[in-house]
Parts: C-alpha cells; sequence; structure tokens
C-alpha cells in the first residue's frame, strides 16, 4: 500500500486529499471576494471576520464529535443561550467575583444540558434527533424563565468579563485564542487519545466496537457533555464578544454548526470526519457570511445560499465517496 | 390439486392477520393512552375555568387553534414510517402559501392558485425526495438545507412585504362552525380517513412498513424503495400545500416570510407523542390525530392557566422526551436492571429465577381453576390444593438454595481472580 501511494505524483496526491475541493473552494471564494469587495482584505477586517464567528466555530467542533457518533445535537442553539443568560445575570448582580468563574460555570452548566441530552440518548437510546429536539425547547424556555425577558447592555458588562473576549493578545482578540486552543484540543483528543479514538469507532460499527468491549452509552455521553460544555463556553464568550444578552440569542446557530461539519466533509452517517476539515469549513462559512454581509442588498439572500451550498457540499462528499469506493474497488480487481 | 394447496397455505395468513378484539389490550394500548390524556386534560380546564368551559365557542376556539398543523402532521406520519425525518415543512409550507398569493395577487381565478400553491408545495417536496432517495442523502441534513432553501427563496422574492390577497375561503376553512362543529376539523377527519385507507388497509401502506423496518429487506422484496420513497416525500409536500390553506386562513389571509417557524418541530412533537417511531416501521394514524387535539388542548388550557409561552416550551419539550421514553421503559429494560441489582449480573440465576416463576404461575392457575371445578367435592379439593402448595414452596426453596449456592460460587470466582490476579 505505502510503495504504491509513493509512486504517485505530487498532483495526484494532492487532489486525492479529502480537504482539496475543500480549500480550493475556499481559495475560489477568496479570489471572487477580493475581485468584488476589495475592502474585505485588511488584516483588522479579517480579524473581525473571524471574532465575530469564533462561537460557531466552538459550536461545530462540539457538534462534529456528536456527529462522528453517528448522533446529532440540535440543542446546543438553546444550550448557548441558556449559559450565556445564567452568566450574564450572575455576572450583573455580581461584579466583584472574579471573571475566570464565569468561565468555568458557563463550562459545567453547558457540560450539565449535555449530560442530560448524553443520558436520554446514551443510556435511554432515544433517537438523538428527537431528544435533543425535546431538550431545545426545554432548555430555551428555561433561559426565557432565568432571564425573565430582561435584556443586558454593554454597561453592565464588567470588564473582566468582557476581556476574555475581545483583550487583544500579540493583535488578537483572546476568543480567537480560546477558539485555537480549543481545535488543537480536538486534534489532539479526536487523533491521539483511546477516548477520541472510540468516538470514531462507535460512529463507524456500533456492533463490532461493542464487540470489541467498547462501552457504546459512555462512549456518547461523553461525546455529547463535550459538546454541551462547548457550547455553553460558546455562550459566554458570545456575551462577551457582543456585551449584549437576551433569551433569544444563538437562534438557529445549531443548524449553522451541522452546515459547517457537513461542509467540512464529517460524514452524517458516523465514523467520517476529521478536525482540519471542520476547520476550513469554519473558515468557508465566516467568509460567506462576512462576503454576502458586505455586499448591498444581497443580506435577504444569505439563506438560501447557505442552504444551496449545504445541499451542494453534501451531493459532492456523497459523489467523491463513491468515486473512492468505485475506485478501490477497481485497484482490488486489478490485484486479482 | 391447486385447491388443496390453498387449504393447506390458509391457516398461517389466518394465524397472521386475525388476532381478535381484546378488550384489555385495547384498554392500555397507546392511542387509548391519547384518549386518557385528551380527557385529563378537558378535566382539568373545566374545573379550573367553568365558566369558560361551558359557553359558546370556546371548545370550537380550542380546536381551531390547534388544526393549522394538521396536514402537516399527516404527512410527517408517512415520512417518520419510512424512518426518514423532514425538518423542511414549514419553510416549505409558507413557499406555498407565497406562489398561492403571487398568482392570487397577479389576478388568477382561486382555483389555480391553491393548485399552483399545492404543486409547488409538491415540486419542493420532489426534490427532498430526490436528493434523499437517488442520490442518497441523510434526510436530516437534506431537509435543514432545503428549509433554509425554501425560506430564503421566500425572503428573496417578499422581502418585508406581506401578501394579502388570497381566496375568501381560506379564513372559512379555518374560522367557521357548520352544525357547532369546526369545519377545519371535519376537513382533518376526512383527510385523516384518507390516511387511515392509504396506510392501513392499502398494498402502498404496507409497503411503508416494510420499508421502515427493514429498508435492505424490502429492496430484495421486489419494492422499488427509491420510488416509494419518493412518493412519499412528494405526498408530504402536497400536504404541505394543503397545510397553507389552513395557515393562512387561520393568519387571516397574510403571508410574510418569517411567519411559521418552528411548525415542523411542532409536527413532529406531535407525531412522536402519537406513537409513531422515528425509526420507522411502527405507528398507527389513530394516534397522531389524538395527539393533535391534546397539543390544542394542552397549549390552550396553559394558556389559560396563566403559563406564558416559554414555560408552554418546557412542558411541550417534556412531554415530548416523556412520549418517547415511555416505549422504550420496556420488559428489556426492566429485565436489565433486575439483572444487575438483583441477580447480581449472574445469568444463571436470572434463568433460574424466571423459570421458577413460570412454574409457579402455571401451578397456581391450575389450583385456581380446581377451585372452580365444581365436580370435585370438598376433601378432594382441599387435598389437591395442599398438594399444589407443597409443590411452590418447594419450587421456591430450591431456586432459592440453587441460586445462593451459584451467588457464593460467583463470590469465591472473584475472589481467586483476585488473589491471582495479586500474586501477578
Amino acid at each position: 500500500m505505502r510503495t504504491t501511494e509513493s509512486n504517485k505524483s505530487i498532483l495526484a496526491k494532492m487532489t486525492g486529499n479529502r480537504n482539496f475541493g475543500l480549500l480550493l473552494g475556499l481559495v475560489v471564494l477568496l479570489i471572487l471576494a477580493a475581485i468584488i469587495t476589495p475592502s474585505m482584505y485588511s488584516v483588522n477586517s479579517i480579524i473581525n471576520m473571524l471574532q465575530n464567528n469564533a462561537v460557531y466555530g466552538l459550536l461545530a467542533i462540539g457538534e462534529m464529535m456528536v456527529i462522528l457518533t453517528a448522533g446529532i445535537d440540535i440543542s446546543i442553539g438553546a444550550t448557548l443561550s441558556l449559559t450565556g443568560v445564567v452568566c450574564c445575570r450572575l455576572m450583573a448582580e455580581n461584579p466583584n467575583v472574579p471573571a475566570v468563574l464565569w468561565i468555568l460555570l458557563a463550562l459545567l452548566i453547558g457540560a450539565l444540558c449535555g449530560a442530560f441530552n448524553g443520558i436520554l440518548v446514551g443510556y435511554f437510546k432515544m433517537v438523538p434527533m428527537i431528544a435533543t429536539l425535546g431538550t431545545m425547547y426545554a432548555f430555551r424556555g428555561f433561559s426565557f424563565l432565568f432571564s425573565g425577558g430582561q435584556w443586558w447592555f454593554p454597561h453592565q458588562f464588567t470588564e473582566g468579563y468582557l476581556k476574555f473576549a475581545t483583550l487583544r493578545i500579540l493583535g488578537i482578540p483572546s476568543i480567537l485564542w480560546i477558539l485555537v486552543l480549543v481545535f488543537a484540543l480536538a486534534i489532539l483528543f479526536l487523533g491521539y487519545t483511546s477516548r477520541g479514538r472510540r468516538i470514531y469507532a462507535i460512529g463507524t460499527n456500533r456492533e463490532s466496537s461493542q464487540v470489541a468491549g467498547i462501552k457504546e452509552e459512555r462512549v456518547v455521553f461523553l461525546a455529547m457533555t463535550l459538546c454541551g460544555a462547548l457550547a455553553g463556553l460558546g455562550g459566554m464568550l458570545y456575551t462577551a464578544n457582543y456585551a449584549t444578552c437576551s433569551y433569544s440569542i444563538g437562534e438557529g446557530y445549531e443548524m449553522t454548526a451541522i452546515a459547517i461539519c457537513i461542509l467540512g466533509g464529517v460524514s452524517i452517517s458516523g465514523g467520517k470526519g476529521k478536525v482540519d476539515g471542520v476547520i476550513i469549513g469554519f473558515l468557508m462559512m465566516a467568509v460567506i457570511t462576512y462576503f454576502i454581509s458586505l455586499l448591498p442588498g444581497l443580506s435577504v439572500w444569505s439563506d438560501a445560499i447557505q442552504g444551496a451550498i449545504i445541499i451542494a457540499a453534501v451531493a459532492l462528499n456523497i459523489y467523491m465517496e463513491r468515486s473512492a469506493e468505485r475506485r478501490a474497488l477497481k485497484e482490488r480487481s486489478a490485484l486479482i | 390439486m391447486s385447491g388443496e394447496k390453498n387449504i393447506k397455505t390458509s391457516p398461517v395468513r389466518d394465524l397472521e392477520i386475525k388476532q381478535g378484539f381484546n378488550l384489555s389490550k385495547f384498554l392500555v394500548s397507546w392511542e387509548m393512552v391519547l384518549v386518557y390524556i385528551l380527557i385529563l386534560i378537558n378535566i382539568v380546564l373545566m374545573v379550573k375555568k367553568t365558566n369558560l368551559y361551558f359557553s359558546q365557542g370556546t371548545i370550537q376556539a380550542i380546536i381551531q387553534s390547534g388544526m393549522d398543523v394538521c396536514p402537516l402532521v399527516l404527512g410527517m406520519i408517512f415520512i417518520l414510517m419510512l424512518g426518514d425525518i423532514d425538518v423542511s415543512v414549514a419553510s416549505n409550507m409558507i413557499f406555498a402559501s407565497m406562489v398561492t398569493g403571487l398568482c392570487c395577487a397577479s389576478g388568477a381565478p382561486a382555483f389555480i392558485g391553491v393548485f399552483a400553491g399545492i404543486l409547488a408545495g409538491a415540486l419542493c417536496g420532489a426534490f427532498n425526495g430526490y436528493c434523499v432517495a437517488y442520490i442518497g442523502m441523510p434526510a436530516v441534513i437534506v431537509t435543514i438545507a432545503t428549509s433554509m432553501l425554501f425560506r430564503g427563496i421566500v425572503k428573496i422574492i417578499l422581502d418585508v412585504n406581506v401578501l394579502k390577497v388570497f381566496p375568501s375561503f381560506y379564513t372559512t376553512v379555518a374560522w367557521v362552525n357548520i352544525a357547532g362543529i369546526p369545519l377545519s376539523l371535519i376537513l382533518f377527519l376526512i383527510m385523516g380517513a384518507v390516511f387511515v385507507f392509504i396506510l392501513h388497509k392499502s398494498r402502498f401502506g404496507r409497503k411503508l412498513y416494510v420499508i421502515g423496518n427493514n429498508a435492505t429487506c424490502a429492496q430484495y422484496s421486489g419494492i422499488d424503495v427509491r420510488k416509494t420513497k419518493l412518493i412519499v416525500f412528494i405526498l408530504m409536500g402536497a400536504m404541505c400545500g394543503i397545510a397553507s390553506i389552513f395557515f393562512v386562513g387561520r393568519m387571516g389571509g397574510s403571508v410574510s416570510s418569517t411567519m411559521g417557524t418552528g411548525y415542523e418541530m411542532t409536527a413532529i412533537a406531535i407525531c412522536v407523542l402519537g406513537g409513531v417511531s422515528t425509526n420507522g416501521g411502527k405507528g398507527k394514524v389513530y394516534g397522531p390525530v389524538i395527539a393533535t387535539l391534546i397539543m390544542a388542548f394542552l397549549t390552550y388550557t396553559l394558556g389559560l392557566l396563566e403559563v406564558d409561552a416559554n414555560s408552554r416550551k418546557i412542558v411541550t419539550g417534556f412531554i415530548l422526551i416523556i412520549a418517547v421514553l415511555i416505549p422504550n421503559v420496556n420488559r428489556q429494560l426492566i429485565a436489565n436492571i433486575k439483572l444487575k441489582a438483583i441477580y447480581k449480573g449472574n445469568k444463571n440465576v436470572e434463568a433460574l429465577n424466571n423459570r421458577t416463576a413460570e412454574e409457579v404461575k402455571a401451578l397456581k392457575n391450575a389450583m385456581a381453576e380446581i377451585k372452580k371445578d365444581t365436580a370435585l367435592n370438598e376433601s378432594d379439593k382441599t387435598a389437591k390444593i395442599k398438594k399444589y402448595k407443597d409443590k411452590i414452596a418447594s419450587l421456591q426453596k430450591k431456586c432459592k438454595e440453587q441460586s445462593a449456592a451459584w451467588l457464593q460460587e460467583q463470590k469465591e470466582d472473584e475472589r481467586k481472580a483476585r488473589e491471582r490476579f495479586a500474586v501477578k
């Protein structure tokens, strides 16, 4: 196997890479953007773009872990809203508490929400879509109850709280540093730890991984809890980034997160997908949304364009998989 | 010859189809449970708001308030039956309403507008169905994407405008009562009857059950799975078109691009509450029909009890979770918990206990029969009953001793294993 790979030309290797199509798409988008809206290309506006989309990146990494177990979590938008509201309310009432506490609290609340999903899906064997649909309603409702319909505005936020998203280290806002850290941890976790590999194993083949001694319930529970924790972190950072909060934040974010995963080549049937693909998907989505928002009169198009892009990406994904299978079949028949 | 063959095969068919009517089973079936819940909600409403409940038109208003999702529910049953899901129905409905609205605004006759709306819905459904069945994309992703796409198209065309020209019968459908019964309920029941016929009495319905249980098996037994899926998605689209009539009528004859968000979730929730399995292949039409009414009464009752809209969301969410959890809490789960808690994971002990319980049950049944038997005289009866009682006691004693011995053995084994491990 190794020898045949080294015989291939560099070009063939490049086009054979799963991320090649994605990178090509990203480059095309960037060129298109450069021609139509040159104002997009300044360090400030690019950092701005990434900063405003960073929450999607966090959600997408969490969502990816759940999708890898062949599940889906559509309650993360509501989890984000719940944590955001809880953190903001407590922060506004106790401004003297050190801000690190709020980030820990956010992680905790998110993890609890995720753990609840994980118990339903992992231990009670509910269909993930339905379980998280129910909890989506519930979390959103709790978020409203806790906020009492109130809004929080910039003057109510403490300096330390806002610094978690906006403090510039080496010219880059800290929310992006956190995002990079999460990406790095996700690469390490999913690629190089046995727990992370088990997530892939469960998604690829449930029966055989159970036979191999992997406890399916625990893995699903872990994945959903991590997803919830990341959504909680996203909620806290969202409010710190925009310095506003209400119970209606994060509506529809789960769809965007799923879309990023799909764009990044994560297979919805589980077991396939890598963090680097999701990072590229995240960059693409950021460029698309920013690009659309810069064009006058195009903002109403954003939904339709996003939908069309997802359909195209999934169709392409399936086509690529099938052609790869066909090629593998051909190679095998040639060997015989 | 052929006659003989028919006679030989017929009993098998009879066994499968005719199970007879069992009253006790019927009373605890999921549909009846739903009816009890509906009655319970009604009683709560009656007690808490007696004046309102018995005043003219309240019940009609409640039923009408829940009828705008009813066609979506009916369509969704079939989709869930296949093991797929469709979250684009709300966007599809708005899309169909927009097409009707545009047709009517341009001065076309009413029936052309309605027809165009249903056709547009069916086309959207066909697009979903083509992607799911023929390209092989997962239904969740396709419909999430198309829900963005359809609503996006509506946003592009309508922007912030509101369409206000609709045929006059739209509002009639949603708001008028005929002889005290809401017209929308009558229409819903008629549609429900058609769906009952399709699902439970026709060959097409049987196909859906087969595909939902095992698509590969269905494929090998000669069912065109792709085509069936496509037809179901087109049907769902057409139902979205029909739902637009109810919805627009309910909204007083106007449509804008932001209306109707979350309807897909309500429709799915109602179907799940009605006992349709999201894994496919399980469920009936009757359940969701009753669940639609439950949802209407529930939201209205909670509203009257001054629970705000967002707390109602919590209630809806938990009802959804519990409704799905209840069928999961079945014998298997209870047996598993018992195995872990009482029998300490020893399967031999579990099997022995189960067998003994069965034998004891059989003996007790025999005992009851003897008690009823009038042919025997008293002394014989008591003697026989005593014999049975002794038998039961000895069985139970044996079982207890044996399981204690086995558990002791297991403990011993564990201890030995631990020792060996410690030595190493």
